[in-house]
């Protein structure tokens, strides 16, 4: 009588448990996968970013000349997208992460339903799935950092903070994009994300200033992330602070909050009935 | 027992089974390629109206990205024409290199390998060649309905100054199906999925829409860079496009040397992959 009773107690908590305090499990064994299966795709990433400096911002650079920036700076047409493209990269790593990558594991490997039988919770998922994100978004950045140094497109001593500002943007995306991944039941709904996102990377004032729209459209434009993403790097890597930056951040802390919220609870909906 | 013995009704000529199978046989055998092409046309219901709004929502999105917001940093136009003119004729071309990069790489690996349809047709009398060929019916028939939305959208924005200008579908397509050759002929000799889809797509396909003189002429990049260019399909593609919709001016050899390199990539793409499909088929 009081075995059962006290079997049921320790086992009530823990089924309801979102956090079991071990992350670490989840990450361990994204490096582990990483390293023995994709390893060289992980790598490959990083060129993509650079292709595209190489070709817009010298080709189309040559064209161009200078661009003015939203702060009123003039600056060669290179140094003008680079900081985009970062902010660009570290969206699509990201939500290439928390979107394919997750989805597979949800419906097809069955992952998590492994690891949420283990005394894992949701929230250790969660919080695993996007620190792996984040470390790659951070390598991409670094490499891509260096290129830029190297090419003399940073141009104040504040782009050294871009680089937590891009982990911000991944983080935002990564937390968000796996709440909404967990809704997806079929390869084509996953389609639909690369086409909100294309849009979103072509009008973002990525590869010119957003002025070039009438004032209705700038607004829709500004109330999307990646529009802060691109504005906060570029302000960082171009030495223009303001306090606009503020906001960008805070939409970006707002966003993760949002999404750690929603993906846990997605998560638990979906695994812990 | 005899009732299973009993022979079913059979086609008036022929009495044994084995000429029975051999009648039914000759169809297939004339059209198999007819064949194959109507069933991966099919197969693209699951996708349809996905694949008929990116028809659409692709280019309006590229146009008024690119000729709109692009355009505005190139107010002097590029090469005598304003830079929505110069750069519609490749976004044609690049939206006919996209289709097919995705239609030759998994759809294809998918019918050797995850649903290994391949090898029941192989089976039916359809021979290797003849489902390589239905493979490219398929993929033509998509690529030329989507360039001419394209077209069509393009039309609509006035970029198309020049009355020939509906031969650049047929350039694009005839650049869409070189490219998809090309990467069938690989795709077909992949038996294992380590991600080459992903290298190829990140080493070969973004590079050549970056590289081809797709957003600014070539010659703006420095000159290491442009012989990536000029081995480019898609480069030869968009400046045939060009030729045609707004009448870049380019020596006649020139212009024939480019269709010939894009019918000849084509050639070998489909020769190299009718040997890998028999090759691999009828191991």
């Amino acid at each position: 009588m009081t075995a059962t009773t006290s079997t049921e107690h320790d086992f009530a908590p823990r089924r309801s448990a979102l956090y079991a305090g071990n992350t670490r499990a989840v990450i361990h064994r994204g490096f582990l996968a990483t390293r023995s299966t994709n390893g060289l795709v992980v790598l490959s990433g990083f060129f993509e970013p650079v292709f595209y400096l190489l070709s817009l911002g010298i080709g189309f650079g040559a064209l161009v000349g200078t661009v003015q920036t939203s702060t009123g700076q003039e600056v060669p047409y290179a140094a003008f997208i680079a900081p985009a493209l970062l902010a660009v990269s570290a969206m699509n790593g990201a939500v290439y992460d928390s979107t394919w990558n997750v989805f597979f594991k949800l419906n097809y490997s069955r992952l998590y339903h492994g690891m949420l039988a283990t005394s894992l919770g949701p929230l250790d998922v969660a919080l695993g799935e996007i620190f792996l994100a984040l470390v790659r978004g951070a390598m991409y950045a670094v490499g891509f950092m260096v290129i830029m140094q190297v090419f003399g497109l940073n141009l104040a001593w504040t782009a050294l903070l871009a680089l937590p500002a891009v982990l911000l943007i991944a983080f935002g995306f990564a937390s968000l994009g796996m709440a909404i991944t967990s809704y997806m039941k079929t390869f084509n709904q996953m389609d639909w994300i690369a086409f909100i996102m294309l849009p979103m990377f072509l009008f973002s004032a990525t590869f010119y200033p957003i002025t070039v729209y009438p004032q209705a459209i700038q607004w829709v434009i500004q109330a999307l992330p990646l529009w802060h993403g691109v504005e906060l790097v570029r302000g960082l890597t171009t030495g223009a602070l303001s306090s606009m930056m503020l906001v960008h951040v805070g939409y970006y802390l707002v966003m993760i909050a949002i999404g750690i919220v929603f993906t846990t609870s997605r998560l638990r909906a979906l695994f812990l009935k | 027992m005899s009732a299973l013995n009993q022979t079913p009704a059979a086609p008036l000529t022929a009495t044994t089974d084995a000429e029975r199978a051999l009648a039914a046989g000759i169809a297939p055998r004339r059209w198999g390629s007819w064949y194959v092409a109507e069933h991966r046309l099919r197969g693209m219901k699951g996708y349809l109206p996905d694949a008929i709004f990116q028809s659409f929502g692709n280019p309006l999105i590229y146009l008024f990205a690119l000729g709109v917001g692009l355009a505005s940093l190139v107010p002097q136009g590029v090469g005598g024409v304003t830079y929505l003119q110069f750069v519609a004729p490749a976004l044609m071309a690049t939206a006919a290199m996209t289709i097919a990069a995705n239609e030759t790489s998994y759809p294809i690996m998918a019918g050797f390998k995850w649903n290994p349809i391949f090898f029941a047709m192989n089976a039916a009398p359809i021979s290797p060649a003849q489902i390589v060929n239905g493979t490219m019916i398929q993929l033509a028939i998509r690529i030329v309905v989507t360039v001419a939305i394209y077209f069509g959208i393009i039309i609509l924005f006035g970029a198309v100054p020049s009355p020939a200008g509906w031969l650049a579908i047929i350039a694009a397509t005839l650049t869409g199906m070189a490219i998809g050759a090309a990467q069938a002929s690989y795709t077909s000799t992949i038996t294992e999925d380590k991600g080459q889809m992903a290298m190829l797509q990140r080493f070969a396909i973004t590079p050549l829409f970056l590289f081809s003189g797709t957003f600014f002429p070539l010659e703006q990049l420095p000159l290491w860079l442009q012989p990536l260019g000029w081995a480019s399909p898609l480069w030869h593609g968009t400046e045939l496009g060009r030729v045609f919709s707004y009448g870049l001016e380019e020596p006649l050899w020139l212009t024939v040397t480019r269709v010939g390199y894009l019918v000849t990539l084509f050639a070998v793409g489909l020769w190299a992959t009718h040997r890998h499909f028999a090759r691999r088929l009828n191991k």
